[in-house]
This record gives structure tokens, sequence and C-alpha cells, in this order.
């Protein structure tokens, strides 16, 4: 078997990522399930929170591309 | 190449499958190297074209009572302009940023739509210099007015919060710089362009993996290629959801740093 | 910045040697495509769309609330209709009372008039009659005496033969008899002996 050990660090570092956004998510609903007329606020906080834990993930993936 | 690991267990079976690479998303048209006018060049070009075409076609009767086109425009504009704009940047002086933001927001959801729009069928966003173009954009606006405001000596004062320990000062400020200089830039482009590529790459995968199979494999592997194919569709309709989704982080990430640089503190 | 300047580098060595590159480094006439194509778009955007979207909105805003502002105008107009109706309406009902208990009084006056006029027409009639009757009564008496008297006289001068034309000692009798006779003391005999 041929391959690139970085994709390996690409699946490392999407496990974090992974488990961080299941968590924002969670809390979205959380919220939006007690206060539903919050769900406006929640949601634009909820896509950053998403954005910003998702960035790792795409750095991983970046790198698995850069390190050949 | 990295996704040759799969490419090498279909090879043992079928002998002679190509995984699509990397170098699929390099097409130029005319010239060659650095300066040569690539697919996503022109692709970029003809949704410029498109979307000015649309926007001034539907808004030139602006009418009260909106019709088709118009409503689909205006709902675009509204939801840029009170969903983000004023949101994130507030009512005060959001107005002035809204064009920024809404060219951002439809020139991303185009060219990414056409990731999967069958004539296009070419995600521009998954070429990196577009996103870096875009990019480049929000980091120059933000950093200018939040320089404007404030001026230079002051702007990088305002980087660390008042009230801190004066030990960890320096290092809340080499921290602030990173995220400031190059953490959200490279973030904001690189999510953008990660998104598009992987998205397409994946669905390259699977159709030219799913024909390779229905072609040249045997019974099984041909209905392995149906299901491959299956999931293509599958894939497909996720990606527009990626695609609509990634269109608003970015615009929703340019307007939170343009409300950071307006704002008092960080 | 620094990280794509030096990127770049690599880049143009990689483009230069083959034409496939590292898809993370930016091609730059991509790059400059698309900030070229932000740059038209953003002016389009600028100056053709959103002067438009935001003109549509504020007229939209003002219709509604032009609109707004016409339905109240219309509500407070109906009030005032309906209020000026209203007051028309308790004039006429003023009116109308006003009217009736004129019409009431007029019909009472009337009738109490015809009622005196009735009495006095009746009192003049009855007085009148009265008066008929007592005149003819009257006369009825001053007839009858003086026929009485005449005819008693004639039958007493031809039962006895006296002649008593002499006018004064007639009515003296006449008148002696008569009042002899409302007594109710008259006797025939008594009328014999005085003769």
């Amino acid at each position: 078997m041929t391959g690139n050990i970085a994709i390996l660090g690409y699946g490392l570092s999407a496990i974090g990522p992974g488990v961080g956004i299941g968590l924002i998510f969670a809390a979205y609903i959380n919220g939006v399930a007690r206060q539903p007329e919050a769900r406006g606020m929640l949601q634009s906080i909820a896509i950053l929170g998403f954005a910003l834990a998702e960035a790792l993930a795409i750095f991983g993936l970046v790198l698995a591309f850069v390190f050949k | 190449m990295s996704l040759n690991v799969l490419g090498s267990l279909a090879s043992a079976e079928g002998g002679g499958f190509e995984t699509p690479t990397t170098a699929e998303f390099y097409q130029p048209l005319l010239f060659d190297g650095p300066l040569a006018i690539t697919r996503p060049a022109v692709v970029l070009m003809l949704s410029v074209g498109l979307i000015a075409w649309f926007l001034i076609a539907t808004t030139r009767r602006a009418a009260i009572v909106p019709s088709k086109g118009q409503w689909v425009t205006e709902g675009a504009y509204g939801f840029i302009r009170n969903g983000v704009a004023r949101d994130i940047i507030g009512s005060k002086d959001f107005l002035r940023f809204v064009p920024l933001l809404f060219t951002m927001f439809v020139l991303i959801l185009v060219n990414n739509l056409f990731g999967v729009i069958p004539p296009v069928q070419f995600p521009t966003m998954s070429r990196i210099g577009i996103p870096i173009a875009l990019t480049l954009v929000v980091y120059v606006v933000y950093h200018y007015i939040g320089i404007k405001r404030v001026g230079l000596g002051a702007y990088f004062k305002h980087l660390v919060p008042d009230g801190l320990p004066g030990w960890i000062v320096p290092l809340i400020f080499v921290l602030e710089v990173i995220t400031f200089f190059i953490t959200r830039p490279l973030t904001l482009a690189l999510r953008l362009f990660g998104n598009m590529f992987a998205g397409h790459l994946l669905l390259l995968l699977f159709i030219t993996g799913g024909e390779y199979m229905i072609i040249h494999g045997g019974i099984g592997l041909k209905i392995a290629g149906a299901g491959s194919f299956a999931m293509a569709f599958v894939l497909t309709i996720f990606e527009i959801l990626i695609e609509f989704l990634q269109a608003y982080i970015f615009t929703l990430l340019a307007a939170t740093y343009i409300a950071g640089s307006l704002s008092d503190e960080h | 910045m620094q990280l794509f300047t030096g990127a770049t580098q690599v880049a143009t060595l990689v483009t230069a040697g083959e034409a496939e590159q590292l898809p993370v480094l930016p091609h730059w006439g991509e790059l400059i495509f698309g900030v070229i194509a932000f740059a038209i778009l953003y002016w389009i955007v600028r100056e053709k769309v959103v002067p438009r979207l935001e003109k549509m909105y504020a007229d939209r805003t003002a219709a509604i609330e032009g609109g707004m502002r016409q339905a109240e105008e219309a509500q407070q107009e109906a009030q005032a209709a309906l209020e000026q109706y209203k007051a028309q309406l308790a004039e006429a009902r003023v009116e109308a009372a006003r009217i009736r208990a004129e019409a009431q009084e007029q019909g009472a006056a009337i009738i109490a008039e015809l009622r005196a006029q009735a009495q006095a027409e009746a009192n003049r009639i009855a007085e009148a009659s009265h008066k008929q009757i007592e005149a003819e009564r009257a006369q009825a008496i001053v007839s009858l005496r003086s026929e009485v008297g005449r005819l008693s006289t004639e039958l007493a001068s031809r039962i006895v033969g006296e002649s008593l034309q002499d006018e004064v000692r007639q009515s003296g009798i006449v008148d002696r008899f008569l009042a002899e006779l409302e007594q109710g003391g008259a006797r025939p005999e008594t009328v014999g002996q005085d003769a």
C-alpha cells in the first residue's frame, strides 16, 4: 500500500473540530429548545463558532496537501 | 498524491483506475505559466456578467410590490442587509458596508453553485487564488477602517484589552497580532477554498469511480458503481447546502471583522 | 501576508517546472482575476443595485406609513361623519318631539276653543230659546187674558143682559176675577153675587 502519511494527519486534525462542532450545535439546539425566540441571535453565534472550529480541520486538510 | 491510497486499491482490483487528483483543478485555457487564463478565471468572469445582468435586470423597475426576479434579489439583499450587516455591525453605520457584503455573498454563492450546475460544474472557489483575492479585500477593508478610526499606534494598542496584569500583556499582544494579521485572513480564505476543494474532489471521486466500476467492473462492481452514483447524488445535495453555508459564513465573518474594527474593544 | 509572498516563490518555482502546482498556492492569474471580478461587481452593486433597492425600501416604508396615515385619516373622517350623523339624528329627534308637543298643544287648544265655541253657541241657543219661550208665554198670557176677558164679559153680558161695555169697569171686573181665579177661590156663585 502506498500513500501519504499526511492524510492521516488530516484524519487526526478532523477529530477535534468534529467534536467541537457537535458540541456547538448541541448547545445551539438546547438553546433554541429552551428559548425559541432567541433563534436568530443564537444562529449567527452558532455558525460563527462552527466556522472557527472548522478552521482547524481546514488547516489539517491544507497541510495534508502542502507536505507531500 | 495524497489520494493514491484509494487509487492503488482500485487499481489492484480492476486495474488502471486513475483517481481524480488535485491536478484536475488546474485547467489553463489560454497561455501557460503563472498568468494563464484558466477555466476558473473564465467562470468567474461569466459569473460576474450573469450576476450583474440579473441584479440590474431585476432592480431596473424596483417596484413596491416585487416581481418574481425582484423578489429573489430582494430576498438575498434583505438577508445580507438585515440578517448580517445590521445585526453584526449595528444599525449606526452598517449601510456603508452593505454593498461590500452583498457583493461578497452573491459572488461566492453563485460561484459555489457553479460547482454543481451542469454546464459549468467547476467550483471557482476551489482555486485558492480567488478566495485569497476576496480575503484580501476584507483584510484591507477591516484594517483600513480600524486604523483610520483610531490611528496606527492606537490601533495596535487597542489589540490588547485594558485592565490586564502587566506580565501577560506582551503574550496577549503577540497572540492578537497573530490572530488579526495571520489567522483571520488565512482561515477566511482557506475555509472557503478547503470546503469547495474537498467537496468537489469528493464528487469527482464518486462519479469517476462509479463510472469506472460500471464500465470495467464485474457484476458486483457494477452494483457498487450504481451505489457510488447514488452517493454522488446525495453528496451533491449536501454540497449545495455547504455552498450556501460557506457563502453565508464568509460574509458573516467579514461582517464580524469589520464590526470588530468599528467597535471600541475587541 | 508574508506567508503568501513566501509561498509565491515556491509557486513560481513549481509552475515554472510543471503545469501542476500545489492547490494551496495561489495562481497569480486567478488572484488578479478575482480582485478584478470583485471590483467590477462591487462597483455595479454599489452604483446601481444598492441605491435602487434602498430607494425601494424607503418607498415601501413611505407607502406603508402613508397607507397607515391614510387609513387613520379615513377612520377619523368616518368617526366625524358618524358623530355628525348622530348629532343630526339627535337634533331631528328633538325637533320631532318639539313638533309633536306643539301639535298636541295646538290640538288641545283647538279642541278647547271648539268646545268653548260650542258651549257658547249652545248657551246662546238655549238663552235665545228661553227668551223666545218667555216672550211667547208672555204673549200667550196677554192674549189669553184679553181673550178670556172678552169672552167672559160677552158671556156675562149675555147672561146678565147688562152691558158691560164700559172699558174701565170691564177690565176691573176681569182683573178681579182672574185674581180670584188664581187664588183658587173663584166661584160662579160669588161672581154672580158680586155682579
